[in-house]
């Protein structure tokens, strides 16, 4: 068993074909399953997902990305290794839905963000912010969102069996 | 109804207790008709009493008040009828059809797996109660436990189908018309109309309808042999001539036959209280006990249970002490146990069990029940018949005595057609006279049949005496011809003798008078005797020597027959009206020729299968109904008494002292009486059974070859019975194991048997015992392979529940392996070749040698199977390592781990997982683990074909199944790793080849193991080794 495990690569695992295309989740974590439910006027129904968003965007934050050496915009960074270094990640990017402008991400406003991620399988975790404008008109309704990553050969979206490769579902519920 | 008022007087709210009290009848009649049947039994048990045959006919008819003439009056016979029901055997109660079928569902091992599916059922619907999200596994595994019991159900039902129907056999032999006198007329009516007293008339090819006291007879002759086992027609006669009522001359037996002459009979008993009845009541009302195979099943069903509950309950606890919720614990206590279950075992057993059976209809043993196949294995005793499975039962000519000198006839089943070379005149008279003055003779269309398998017409003596002579001396048609008869007095029990007269073969126009007959009566008549062919006046000397050849001939238990005659004087010319009711020809001064000795010669094969048996440890006991110094005589013949062995009165003959100066211990072999044997207790017949190596039960009646059989089995010993006859059904059912002749066997005795011996050979018996001695020690290996893989299947579940890694094998895995991979390599077990001589070997004590022992299962689950479980690991460890899991990373992760909706589990190296990705990885494992197993079972699978032989003494190549079987397991789990499509039906993924690769170390590994080990066990007889781990 030792001798198996001295035989393993500390950087890359040996086999990574089990996870060539990466699954989406979403944040904030859903109290049931992949269903988001609050009331407008109930500041408690929905106080757990804003915990739930901000303590997942805390490593984003300026300081705590400040030692990640800069990407150029719109340039692929190439790198040879071995030694590896990521991008920053300003949360500017996730605009409405950064926290920084919103503390509370659009929930009372009854236009709540939830932030879609793909899977790191590697170095990648790419994360888009869904904000959705609910109207009165949609109140207590539940409307169903699904994201996908599309337009990419070689990422996976069609799994028959798992619902989180290259997409996620999710319902969202506003209520007044 | 004793019972009733009892009860009903005790009850305050019954006042006036009713002897009908409903209550009270009901208990009491269930008990009484319990406490009855068993009292009944005990009765039938016991021999017949009968005093009818000591009757004088004036009495007979004041018993049964019928006039000896008239018979009854029609309406009085009506009457009787009604009181005592018709004459036919009561059949027993039948089981039905679906009631066989579900002894076969439910019993023994089945009941195990029954027991497996409900709690899996028991298991999913707490998981569906309590709202879990069920994993339909439990499900799954109870669908096909019960699946698998069901096949396997239907598999021995169908084999085990011709089961016994003894009673209708019965029903079979009962006749269909009766010959009555019923006031004054003689009527034909239907044999179920026969009553106690009616006047009966039986002639030569009737079936005697009822129990008989004969009253008149002329020339009736009857054939017991269904009966009594005496091979010959034994002749009736109205005078009382012995105490016993089975061999008095005055009483014929319902459904016996009449082979010749007429008789008229008082009936005397009719349907179940004829003997017939009461035999076919004992054998279908005695209580058969369990096989041993059927012991050793049970016993391991109770090991393999002890060791579930063990477990499950320890875990159980341990999962409650690391937090788990009752029910979780619960499910997993279920889980535990259900692992257990070795759910391929019973399909394999009962294969190996079918494949030996099928090996042994083709050497001639076919066997009806299943688990009588090892029965005779462990056999201990066999307790045979002697007519028709040791003898030929063919009367065979063995002796002669004439010019004063005893000469030997070839008495093998195979005559050499050698001429009988005597030059003597003396010879040519005796062989003149047995043919003439004989009445048996060939049946037509026979040339081509050798001669000592023609069939004859006439009784055996007479047969015996026709083929004799036609082999070895000439052809007995052409004697006749030329000497035609023209005068017969045929045997009669008064006169003993035979008598006949032929015009003589020259052309003197003279003729021969020719007599045979029992040998005091024929000297009687003689006045000279031929010598060399010269005739010589009898003298005191010649008489000595006839005395003396006839006393020698005698004591070896052969019937002797003497042969004279007399060239009747010319004036007794051609044309002479012989009288024979009114002798008017001389019967005295005849010449004696010489003796003829007959016996029914042993088989050939028997005493070589005797000896067999007995290196095998098995004790032969002889038990027949002939008288002791013809069955003493077989017995020397073929061994069962052996060579240098004495009886009691041997001791004494030699010693020249008598018999109650011999302790009875220091004689090996004792021939026991049938007469001596009714007087006896059980404790005394017990006392016979373990001091006498070599014992012999002449004259024993139906009901005491049972009594026999019960002894030997209440001394521990397993008690084989062969026999052919209705006698030898009762202790045929009794015993172990019942072995019935194919050829001769009555329809009774085959079906009261469990296993037919197709030649009617008891040699045939020893290669039953080879056999069955063989798939008890297959089986066992068997079962220790099939056992080892348990550990490996059980340990994830437990791991994942101490450990909480992801499971390492599945439910489906594991019936993969169980009813898959393990199932052809389990089976071809049982055609491995016996280690060493298992002839030689001592039968196994059904106390101690038990089929799965403690050391059988802790070398299978402790040892092997560990190592088995290691393997597995190692390979799961491997595989999720490989993919980014580490294994101190995989410890408590199983709450994570199975989140449905955690999509972003991270490994060690930070990438993250979705569900469905991680499940992929799991149901890798899962296969990889199961492969594993196979290829460690590769080696079990070779370690597992002897137990204490090394391989390479066994020969690795020698069971091609075997290596049929490796190949089979392994292109299976090939198949189910990659063929498409598998990922979807039972989640296997396809492997990468360097994890197949991980177990083989521990393959190997498995092998040296245990090669040191039967190394230890060879070199160090009992030692630690052999006495910790031989199984």
């Amino acid at each position: 068993m030792w001798v198996m495990l001295q035989t393993l690569n500390d950087e890359v695992p040996k086999y990574r074909d089990q996870i060539p295309s990466p699954g989406l989740t979403v944040f904030p974590k859903p109290v049931t399953a992949l269903e988001y439910s609050f009331s407008m006027s109930n500041p408690k129904s929905y106080e757990g997902y804003i915990k739930d968003l901000k303590k997942f965007l805390e490593p984003y934050m300026a300081q705590e990305q400040k030692n990640v050496t800069g990407c150029r915009d719109g340039v692929l960074f190439e790198q040879k290794g071995p030694v590896y270094v990521a991008c920053p990640f300003p949360l500017t990017l996730l605009q409405p839905c950064s926290g920084t402008d919103d503390p509370n991400f659009g929930y009372p406003q009854g236009k709540p963000c939830v932030l879609v991620k793909m899977n790191r399988g590697g170095y990648l975790q790419p994360l888009v912010a869904v904000q959705l404008p609910f109207d009165h008109s949609g109140y207590g309704k539940e409307v169903t969102v699904e994201c996908k990553v599309d337009g990419s050969s070689n990422l996976k979206n069609q799994d028959d069996r798992d619902k989180f490769l290259g997409r996620v579902t999710f319902k969202v519920t506003v209520h007044a | 109804m004793g019972f009733g008022r009892k009860r009903g007087s005790v009850s305050p709210h019954e006042p006036k207790p009713s002897p009908k009290s409903r209550r009270g009848t009901k208990t009491s009649n269930k008990k009484k008709t319990k406490q009855k049947k068993k009292k009944d039994m005990e009765e039938l048990k016991k021999e017949v009493v009968m005093d009818d045959h000591k009757l004088t006919l004036e009495e007979l008819s004041a018993k049964y008040s019928v006039d000896l003439t008239m018979g009854h009056s029609p309406e009085k016979a009506k009457e009787i009828l009604l009181r005592d029901g018709p004459n036919t055997l009561t059949p027993p109660p039948t089981t039905p059809e679906w009631v066989k079928f579900c002894k076969q569902l439910f019993g023994g091992f089945s009941l195990l797996l029954w027991t497996g599916a409900i709690l899996c059922f028991l298991a999913y619907g707490i998981q569906v109660h309590f709202g879990q999200k069920p994993a339909k596994d439990n499900m799954y595994l109870g669908l096909v436990l019960a699946f698998v019991v069901i096949i396997t159900g239907c598999f021995s039902y169908s084999q085990e189908a011709k089961s016994s129907r003894i009673m209708e056999s019965f029903k079979n032999m009962v006749p269909q018309q009766a010959l009555v006198i019923r006031g004054g007329e003689k009527i034909q009516i239907n044999a179920h109309e026969v009553v106690v007293g009616d006047l009966v008339d039986v002639k030569g090819g009737d079936r005697i309808p009822a129990d008989l006291r004969i009253i008149s007879s002329r020339g009736c002759k009857v054939d017991n042999s269904s009966l009594t086992g005496e091979s010959e027609p034994q002749s009736r006669s109205p005078e009382f001539t012995h105490e016993n009522p089975l061999e008095t001359k005055n009483i014929c037996f319902f459904s016996t036959n009449c082979v010749e002459g007429t008789a008229r009979g008082v009936v005397i008993a009719t349907g179940d209280l004829t003997v017939m009845g009461r035999i076919a009541s004992l054998t279908s009302g005695l209580a058969v006990g369990q096989t041993p195979i059927a012991a050793e099943i049970e016993h391991f069903i109770h090991l393999i249970t002890m060791v579930a509950v063990f477990l499950g309950v320890s875990f159980f606890l341990l999962a409650i002490l690391l937090g788990y919720t009752w029910l979780e614990a619960i499910i997993f206590l279920i889980g535990i146990i259900v692992a257990n279950v070795p759910e391929g075992l019973l399909a394999t057993v009962t294969v190996c069990l079918t494949l030996t059976a099928k090996r042994m209809a083709r050497k001639n043993c076919l066997v009806k029940n299943l688990e009588a196949v090892e029965t005779l294995g462990s056999t201990s005793t066999i307790c045979s018949d002697k007519t028709g499975t040791l003898t030929q039962n063919r009367m065979t000519v063995s002796h002669l005595w004439f010019d004063k000198t005893v000469y030997q006839a070839d008495t093998t089943e195979e005559h050499s057609g050698k001429l009988f070379g005597k030059g003597s005149d003396t010879w040519f008279v005796l062989a003149r006279i047995a043919a003439l003055c004989n009445q048996a003779d060939f049946k037509a269309h026979q040339e081509t049949v050798p001669i000592a398998k023609r069939v004859t017409t006439g009784d055996a003596s007479e047969s015996a005496l026709l083929k004799f002579i036609e082999q070895f001396h000439s052809s007995v048609k052409e004697m006749r011809e030329k000497n035609p008869k023209v005068a017969e007095i045929p045997f009669n029990s008064t006169n003993k003798y035979q008598l006949s007269i032929h015009l003589q073969e020259d052309s003197s126009q003279t003729h021969v008078l020719m007599m045979k007959g029992a040998p005091e009566r024929i000297l009687d008549f003689c006045s000279s005797f031929l010598l060399d062919g010269q005739e010589y006046p009898m003298d005191d000397e010649m008489r000595k020597d006839f005395q003396n050849a006839y006393l020698e001939l005698g004591g070896l238990g052969e019937r002797v027959l003497g042969f004279c005659f007399l060239n009747l004087p010319s004036h007794f010319s051609k044309g002479f009206p012989f009288n024979t009711d009114e002798i008017n020809f001389p019967v005295d001064n005849l010449c004696f020729v010489g003796l003829i000795s007959m016996i029914d010669p042993p088989r050939a094969a028997v005493p070589d299968a005797v000896s067999k048996c007995r290196d095998a440890g098995i004790k032969v006991i002889m038990v027949t109904g002939d008288h002791p110094i013809t069955a003493k005589a077989i017995a020397r013949g073929v061994g069962i008494i052996s060579e240098g062995s004495e009886t009691v009165e041997d001791i004494a003959t030699r010693l020249n002292i008598s018999v109650s100066q011999v302790s009875a211990r220091s004689a090996k072999a004792i021939v026991v009486h049938g007469s001596q044997l009714k007087e006896m207790s059980s404790k005394q017949l017990d006392k016979i059974l373990q001091n006498h190596k070599e014992i012999v039960f002449a004259r024993t009646s139906p009901q005491q070859k049972l009594l026999i059989v019960e002894g030997c089995q209440r001394l521990g010993a397993i008690v084989a019975v062969t026999g052919d006859g209705v006698n030898d059904s009762p202790a045929l059912k009794k015993a172990d194991i019942g072995i019935a002749m194919g050829i001769s066997g009555s329809d009774v005795s085959k079906q009261a048997a469990d296993m037919i011996l197709l030649d009617d050979n008891f040699a045939s018996i020893v290669t039953g015992v080879e056999e069955g001695r063989l798939i008890f020690d297959n089986l066992k290996k068997s079962i220790a392979y099939t056992l080892t893989s348990n550990i490996p299947e059980i340990t994830p579940f437990l791991l994942f529940i101490i450990l909480g890694i992801p499971l390492p094998l599945g439910t489906i895995t594991i019936l993969c392996i169980d009813l898959g991979t393990d199932m052809v390599p389990a089976i071809s077990l049982a055609y491995e070749p016996a280690e060493s001589d298992i002839m030689k070997r001592q039968p196994r004590n059904a106390k101690i040698d038990n089929l799965v022992n403690h050391r059988l299962i802790s070398m299978a689950y402790g040892q092997i199977g560990m190592i088995q479980a290691v393997a597995g690991f190692f390979t799961y460890f491997v595989i999720l390592a490989e993919n980014g899991f580490r294994p101190s990373e995989l410890l408590g992760i199983r709450l994570r781990w199975d989140d449905l909706f955690l999509n972003d589990l991270e490994d060690n190296y930070g990438q993250q997982w979705t569900f469905e990705q991680r499940k992929v990885v799991e149901f890798t494992c899962h296969t990889a683990f199961f492969v594993t197993i196979v290829v460690v079972q590769w080696s079990d699978l070779i370690i597992c074909k002897t137990r204490r032989n090394s391989i390479f003494q066994q020969g690795l190549f020698r069971n091609k199944i075997l290596l049929f079987g490796i190949l089979e397991e392994t292109l299976l789990a090939a198949f189910l790793s990659y063929c498409p499509g598998m990922d979807v039906a039972l989640r296997m993924y396809p492997l990468k080849l360097n994890w197949w690769l991980c177990s083989i170390p521990y393959s190997i590994f498995i092998f040296t193991y245990d090669e040191t080990r039967r190394f230890f066990i060879r070199h160090y007889p009992g030692g630690w080794v052999e006495r910790e781990t031989y199984y």
